[in-house]
């Protein structure tokens, strides 16, 4: 009998273990992430010496299927990748204020021209200096393709050029985000001579102005990055190597994290800061975005259980954002309105119509529309936090007499049945958007016209449309707030997009092995936005 | 003459099966739920880049005209280019191949170190108290975890613990032997897991209706030591059922290899052939499954080929022979 005791005694011992492994994720932290300094989870130590390989690993490659043009790029995950290689005129500071980047500096002679006085020392990788003739034709060809960031830039009339180095940006009318809008990939200078005269095809090679250009891609696999020696910005980049691993396991970036073999890594799991908690020189941050969480009801189908108004205002008013985020989200995200929580100016989710409302007046709504019993399914894909955050709003409504079914899918199929036809064949669906870097960007998804993924289930509302509109106009300040909060209660009452919570990120690294420098905020999911800072202290 | 026709008829069946399997996964990626459009495009994509997609991979042809020109560039050695990556599928697979086989090589390795030891240890001590039961045990769980639950747990514990082993930092063999060891000797040992309790539960029913043959009692009568007779009169005739579960085993790991490798972040085969899924790159699904159909085939006909060595009334003219 005794090797039978010694099979179970050996595996107790593993399960033990592994339950002590995730024993230390249950406590959620509430409090406000503490800085290295104002607007910066963590600083480059600037007297290490620079140098090194910094090897990181984050879940996913960038969306190749179009290459690697910066201007298609419409995900996060392929803006964070392409932007080691591509910059642009104005870029996001701490606290999403805008900085310069290849522009030194700008002026606003009036609400609707910008006028941009370009670096003299900047030169794309292979050498050339760039010119004001590759920003304009940047600005040509981007307004002229696909790209989903067309209408980000805003109602641009005309880009001309006064000598080498001055762009003059002139808009049809005042639109407030474009800085912002212009602080993104897709709006990065290209080279556009070896572009125009074919030398270089966008879609397949990476040439900018950036800190580092690509030595070696295997999709789904690996980016090998080495610095680019003619880079502008003395001294930068530090480390002379970027190894990114693509490793869609956390767990298997979590345990590259703890032997050493990862430096950096990002983590989707928020309980993930939980397991690493004791590892010995593990540092977690959790980066607060502008990502946002929202839910689709759709209205376009045939007999949809939300076209009436009355039951998804029912629905708004007993979510619970609060519960959302402490439960779901490990206390790390925010409630928030169609204006990402964090964005200078954001409305108050406190103050939307259906905060001061509670679930008897949900039920009374539901009553008058003859949707007592409510019961539909809800869509989610399997990549956490994504669950949670359905199972939290599965109770919320249930608060309210609506019973909410959980369909689990992987991302494909959740793609196809959310956005693969139209009218689209769903009740409701939850999904998150980047939420940007200006409180009147992510708002234009909540017009079908503009963003045309929504068509299939999104009736469009021409006072919340307009009210969208208005709003980006509005130059900051009190009008500009005051413009964005009617633009928030419109959505709320609309309620076909319920915003939920913002998306934290979490980001770790060994500071054993690396000195980085991480911002406390993002709006562009970039955790690797300052990795031409970083310092390696060592490299396995 | 005989080997010949049967050369002939196992190279007939195996292309055959090979048709079949190509008929399968291609009906198979394409009654798949959510379209390849919206999952390789992304949400932002305009009806216009859909079309483009599908004119661009020829995803716009009736079902049956994208099956014949696929199979047609398939037997020209042409597997396709990845929407994802817009690659040759061909080339990637040649890349991935060598993690998959040294995955799937030690697995082996390990399962037959490790199995048919315990299978002979078992059988000849099968008497109360001799170890039997635990060993039926340990197989029995080897056989019922599945590897990603072995497999996270394995990652969850190591990752405390490494004791020297690394995950999530493969590194090629060529550049660096030692590490690539260090990183393939757990999703090895995870994957082999089921191979040895199988492996140990086959030799152990082998070996033991062995051991009631007159020649292993003559043996013992000659007072032959235990182990000259398992050496000498036991394995040999005992190989042939294990050697054929060798085959099945390989298509098994190979099988395995797909969560092993996503669970532990090996960039081989498998975890080209899971993410492809999820995103639906057809060309890479199929090629990936038809390229583990012609595997699990040729193991079939080496296995066959090895049991007439091993035992030449099994062989693969024996019956032709009588």
């Amino acid at each position: 009998m005794r090797p039978i005791r010694l099979a179970c005694g050996v595996a107790a011992a593993l399960l033990a273990t592994a339950c002590a492994a995730t024993g230390t994720t249950t406590q959620p932290s509430t409090g406000p992430q503490a800085e290295a300094a104002p607007g910066y989870l963590a600083v480059a130590d600037d007297a290490l010496p620079p140098g090194g390989t910094l090897n990181a690993q984050v879940h996913i490659d960038s969306g190749a299927a179009t290459g690697y043009d910066p201007q298609l790029a419409d995900v996060a995950t392929t803006w964070q990748l392409l932007s080691l290689s591509y910059e642009t005129l104005v870029t996001v500071g701490p606290d999403f204020g805008i900085e310069p980047l290849l522009a030194e500096k700008w002026e606003t002679p009036s609400p609707t021209e910008y006028v941009f006085h370009l670096r003299e020392d900047v030169s794309f990788s292979n050498g050339r200096k760039m010119t004001a003739d590759d920003v304009v034709g940047s600005f040509e060809r981007l307004l002229a393709s696909e790209s989903v960031w067309r209408g980000q830039l805003g109602p641009v009339r005309s880009v001309t050029k006064d000598g080498d180095h001055t762009v003059k940006v002139t808009l049809k009318e005042p639109y407030t985000p474009f800085l912002a809008a212009l602080a993104n990939v897709p709006a990065a200078v290209l080279p556009m001579k070896e572009i125009n005269d074919r030398s270089v095809d966008p879609a397949t090679t990476l040439l900018g102005t950036g800190p580092y250009v690509v030595e070696d891609h295997r999709q789904d696999v690996s980016w090998t990055f080495k610095r680019n020696e003619k880079y502008w910005a003395k001294g930068k980049p530090a480390a002379d190597t970027l190894n990114i691993t693509i490793a869609p396991e956390e767990a298997a970036r979590i345990a590259a994290l703890q032997n050493g073999s990862a430096a950096l890594a990002t983590l989707g799991n928020v309980d993930s800061a939980g397991m690493l908690a004791g590892a010995r020189d593990v540092q977690v941050v959790t980066q607060a975005t502008t990502d946002l969480y929202y839910l689709m009801l759709n209205t376009k189908a045939p007999n949809s259980k939300f076209a009436d108004p009355k039951v998804r205002q029912a629905i708004t008013i007993a979510l619970d954002q609060q519960q959302i985020a402490d439960i779901a989200l490990g206390g790390k995200g925010k409630p928030s309105a169609v204006t990402p929580a964090g964005l200078p100016g954001a409305c108050d989710p406190a103050a939307l119509p259906s905060a001061s409302k509670n679930a008897d007046e949900a039920k009374k709504l539901l009553a008058e529309a003859g949707a007592e019993n409510l019961t539909f399914t809800l869509s989610i894909y399997s990549t956490q936090p994504a669950p949670a955050v359905a199972q939290v709003i599965q109770q919320n409504l249930q608060q309210a007499g609506i019973t909410v079914k959980i369909e689990q899918m992987d991302e494909a199929s959740w793609s196809g049945k959310v956005y693969g036809k139209a009218p689209a064949d769903f009740d409701a669906a939850l999904s998150w958007f980047a939420g940007y870097a200006d409180p009147g960007m992510v708002t234009k998804w909540w017009n079908p016209e503009e963003a045309g993924f929504n068509v299939g289930f999104m009736t469009p509302d021409k006072e919340l449309n307009a009210l969208i509109d208005a709003a980006g106009k509005e130059p900051a300040g009190a009008a500009r707030e005051k413009a964005l909060a009617a633009v928030c209660a419109r959505a709320d009452t609309d309620a076909q997009m319920i915003p939920l919570v913002t998306r934290p990120a979490t980001v770790a690294y060994r500071s054993d092995a690396l000195s980085p420098s991480l911002y406390s905020t993002e709006g562009y999911g970039n955790v690797l936005r300052l990795v031409a800072d970083a310092r390696v202290k060592k490299t396995r | 003459m005989r080997l010949l026709m049967w050369w002939s008829g196992r190279a007939l069946s195996s292309a055959a099966t090979l048709l079949g399997v190509s008929v399968l996964i291609f009906a198979a990626v394409r009654l798949m739920p959510g379209g390849f459009a919206e999952t390789v495009l992304g949400p932002f994509a305009t009806p216009e880049q859909k079309a483009e997609l599908a004119t661009r991979y020829g995803l716009d042809q009736p079902v049956f005209m994208q099956y014949g020109h696929w199979l047609a560039a398939v037997a020209g050695g042409d597997f396709g280019i990845s929407m994802i990556s817009r690659q040759p599928v061909g080339a990637e697979l040649l890349a991935r191949l060598p993690v998959t086989a040294e995955l799937s090589l030690l697995a082996v390795a390990g399962s037959v170190l490790a199995g048919v030891p315990l299978g002979v240890l078992t059988a000849v001590r099968a008497r109360p108290g001799g170890g039997g039961a635990a060993g039926r045990l340990l197989s029995g769980l080897g056989v019922s975890v599945p590897e990603f639950v072995l497999g996270s747990l394995v990652v969850f514990v190591f990752s405390r613990y490494a004791l020297g082993l690394e995950i999530g930092a493969w590194v090629p063999f060529t550049e660096d032997p030692a590490r690539n060891l260090a990183t393939m000797v757990l999703p090895a040992a995870v994957l082999s897991v089921f191979a040895v309790s199988v492996t140990a539960r086959t030799t152990r029913d082998a070996v033991m209706g062995v051991l009631v043959e007159p020649y292993v009692t003559a043996a013992v009568g000659r007072g032959e030591s235990p182990w000259f007779i398992v050496r000498h009169h036991i394995l040999r005739n005992a190989a042939a059922p294990v050697v054929t579960l060798l085959g099945t085993i390989v298509a098994y790991l190979l099988g395995g290899a797909l969560i092993v490798e996503h669970v532990f972040n090996l960039p081989g085969v498998g975890s080209y052939i899971v993410q492809a899924v999820g995103r639906r790159d057809y060309a890479v699904v199929q090629a990936g499954v038809l390229l583990a159909a012609g595997v699990f085939i040729l193991m079939n006909v080496v296995i066959d080929l090895l049991v007439g060595v091993l035992d030449p009334r099994l062989g693969v003219t024996a019956g032709r022979r009588s």
